[in-house]
């Protein structure tokens, strides 16, 4: 054979191994399929400080016991949310079966499996509150509360303040300046999302109190930001600010940090959700901690924030449907399963009970003298991306920005979202 | 004798021969084989490159562009919706504020980088030891995972960091490097060209050693200074080198992603927000694919006139020195 025949011959065959290799490159090599009579379950969750990696390994690790036959492989998020890995692996045609913290929309809700059919999740917490027109996507496991305010005993008592007598805004900015004089942070924050969450905790109790369809009428452009009392809530929280009473410096925490400066008692009230009770206990704390419910200018107990715990949907796509639902089924049903998730994260159910520890039995009776509990889902939900930019511009307080140019903030962004 | 006579071998037969006429023809189909056969190994070397640059590059930028014209949601079914996410780049008051972090960072960055990488170069240019030590030293960071060089420098200019908590040993309070908003700016700034520099220094380094000796000596003898040798004939023969680390520089800054979300998560208040974080934190978790794709489609033109901008004005510079 001749050199340039050759030549030839070797750049056909190196075209076709390139070639094999670019197909073999855009297979799907990832697969929840059932390999050897097993059934693969790939679940996303979002890890946290209580519900952490290992957390969800051992949970799961119970049910794969129960049904050797079915391998549940924990999906891991990175640097992103449950949320945004789900978009990722949705837009690159990779759904997983299972997915923890997702919360479907009108648009979105042809991504997960309709489980109105399943008779065990109408009893499941709050699921027709997250039901969109009338169909049940989302199961959940309990209820996880937010208006909440934890304080430093100690701190509470140096400075002289009562907690049972905080119930108006007013109130709650003096017993700042005391426990400011006796030489504490007055309320503990950090930087991440936690700003935006704080405000929102704060806010939303008395705002949604008055009115529960409040974020519907926005969503409808009837109300703004800036004609609201939101502005009233940004104003205090900026003289907050002002004053002192919330320090700048703690943006540049961590969540998990403010939330250690809090439990080492640098700082007396830390505004978070009962699934800060967990870290309380995990400290060994929790005797330490009171709670009172969030003060508002309006009535008072206000409603309470809340909203579903440890929620599953399961994706329209997932070709283990059946075991994907079953899965989630134990995850919702299960007692020992349950109760290992309300304990996990400081979440509450109606009609189970797990050892809690006092700040925990506190927490529980605020819900149960709550008039109610505020769900911001369905239509009352948000447009998507509201958390991050009310965080950027409760974060702006910090700096120049006054409470109107906050609110007109937000009524801008939300106009330019259509 | 004519010279036709004398150049033409003396066995070469008669024009209008038949065997000649049929050995040319036997000779052409040779040559046009032969070009074939040249022709297919060209399309077999070359195929495969080509293929696999159009399924890795052209196809996927093409359906990024069909995609930033629609409104897919990542999962949903797409409809068309014109340039309308084109037009949203310039309403949405994200997208504003991050350029002016982007343009920051980029300019302030590249310039940093570039000044610093070869003023670390022309010192460390020598070979030794010592400097084969500080060349690699300078190198190291641009070997780890942006990543972690974020949570590493977080660790370290935190309010809760080891600068901060050493200030707070000798009573002075947080600086804030990551919580205000100018200085969190800097604090970005000084990371990236830290962890990015080394990669320019490598590259001067390389082209500092083309450099004839000659040329230096020569200006020495003539009396040039060590700067003015540096600054008329050294940098002038490394230009082509700047020139594409400019570009390198330019374009990787301008897609700055990963250190922002591992040193300052955008924040405060957005103050380091940069365009690829907007797109990929803001709009594509917020499941608006079909506008974070018409933003990426933005950033890639933008990053494409960068580059040719850069260029351009090089080979103008290069032109003016010729003339």
């Amino acid at each position: 054979m001749g050199r340039p025949r050759r030549r030839t011959w070797t750049a056909a065959v190196a075209a076709t191994m390139v070639a094999a290799a670019a197909a073999g490159c855009s297979s799907d090599s990832k697969s929840s399929g059932g390999d050897g009579g097993q059934t693969t379950l790939r679940v996303i969750v979002n890890i946290t400080p209580n519900l952490t990696e290992q957390y969800w390994t051992g949970l799961f690790a119970g049910y794969e016991k129960t049904h050797p036959n079915v391998k549940i492989k924990l999906e891991l998020t990175g640097t992103v949310s449950a949320q945004a890995k789900l978009t990722q692996d949705l837009a690159a045609g990779d759904p997983p079966d299972i997915a923890q913290q997702i919360t479907p929309t009108r648009d979105t809700a042809s991504l997960y499996a309709d489980l109105s059919d399943q008779a065990w999740a109408k009893d499941t917490p709050l699921v027709d509150q997250y039901a969109i027109d009338g169909k049940r996507y989302l199961v959940g496991v309990g209820v996880q509360i937010q208006s909440l305010v934890f304080y430093n005993k100690a701190a509470f008592a140096k400075a002289g303040v009562d907690a049972a007598g905080i119930k108006t805004l007013d109130q709650f900015g003096e017993a700042m300046g005391k426990l400011k004089a006796a030489g504490y942070t007055p309320l503990q924050t950090a930087g991440q999302w936690v700003p935006g969450g704080q405000f929102s905790l704060l806010a939303d109790s008395g705002v949604l109190t008055n009115d529960p369809d409040w974020y519907a009428k926005r969503a409808k452009k009837s109300v703004t930001f800036a004609g609201s009392d939101y502005v009233k809530y940004l104003d205090r929280y900026k003289s907050w600010v002002d004053q002192g009473y919330l320090e700048k410096s703690a943006l540049g925490l961590t969540y998990a940090d403010g939330q250690t400066a809090f439990l080492n008692g640098k700082s007396a009230m830390y505004v978070m959700g009962s699934f800060f009770v967990p870290a309380a206990d995990t400290a060994k704390k929790s005797d330490d901690i009171g709670v009172f419910t969030m003060p508002t200018d309006g009535a008072y107990p206000s409603g309470q924030v809340g909203n579903i715990a440890n929620p599953y949907v399961v994706a329209s796509a997932s070709k283990h449907k059946a075991a994907a639902t079953d899965f989630v089924k134990w995850l919702v049903t299960d007692p020992g399963a349950i109760e290992s998730q309300l304990a996990a994260d400081g979440n509450l159910r109606k009609g189970f009970t797990y050892k809690m520890s006092s700040l925990g039995t506190a927490v529980q009776q605020l819900l149960d003298a709550s008039p109610s509990v505020l769900v911001k889902a369905g239509d009352r939900q948000p447009i998507s991306g509201y958390s991050g930019e009310l965080n950027k511009q409760i974060q702006s307080l910090y700096s120049s920005a006054s409470a109107k140019q906050v609110a007109d903030g937000l009524d801008k962004w939300w106009n330019s979202q259509n | 004798m004519e010279l036709a006579e004398l150049t033409r071998p003396a066995d070469r037969p008669a024009a209008g021969d038949p065997a000649d006429r049929d050995r040319d023809r036997d000779r052409g189909r040779t040559r046009r084989r032969a070009r074939l056969r040249a022709r297919a190994v060209s399309f077999g070397m070359v195929g495969p490159a080509v293929l696999l640059y159009t399924v890795m590059t052209i196809v996927p930028v093409g359906v990024a562009v069909y995609l930033s014209l629609t409104d897919w949601n990542g999962f949903s079914s797409a409809a068309f919706v014109g340039l309308k996410n084109y037009r949203h780049l310039f309403d949405d008051p994200n997208s504003t504020s991050a350029w002016w972090v982007t343009a920051i960072i980029a300019v302030v960055g590249s310039v940093l980088m570039i000044g610093g990488g070869l003023a670390y170069a022309i010192v460390l240019k020598e070979k030794s030891r010592t400097n084969s030590f500080f060349r690699a030293l300078a190198y190291y960071p641009h070997v780890i995972s942006a990543l972690i060089l974020g949570y590493l420098w977080a660790a370290i200019l935190g309010t809760n960091g080891a600068i901060n908590n050493t200030l707070a040993h000798f009573g002075f309070g947080p600086v804030g490097f990551l919580f205000d908003e100018n200085l969190a700016l800097i604090s970005l700034i000084g990371v990236i060209v830290w962890a990015g520099f080394g990669f320019n220094v490598v590259l001067f380094v390389a082209a500092l050693q083309t450099v004839p000796a000659e040329l230096t000596e020569a200006a020495s003898i003539d009396g040039a200074s060590r700067w003015q040798t540096n600054r008329r004939v050294v940098i002038p023969m490394i230009a082509p080198v700047v020139t594409v680390a400019t570009v390198l520089n330019l374009v990787g800054l301008v897609r700055a992603y990963d250190l922002v979300v591992s040193l300052t998560g955008g924040g405060p208040a957005g103050a380091t927000q940069t365009y690829a974080y907007v797109i990929l934190a803001r709009s594509f978790e917020s499941t608006k694919v079909g506008y974070a794709t018409a933003q990426a489609v933005f950033l890639m033109v933008i990053s494409a006139v960068l580059a040719l901008l850069v260029t351009a004005v090089r080979n103008r510079q290069d032109t003016d020195v010729a003339g």
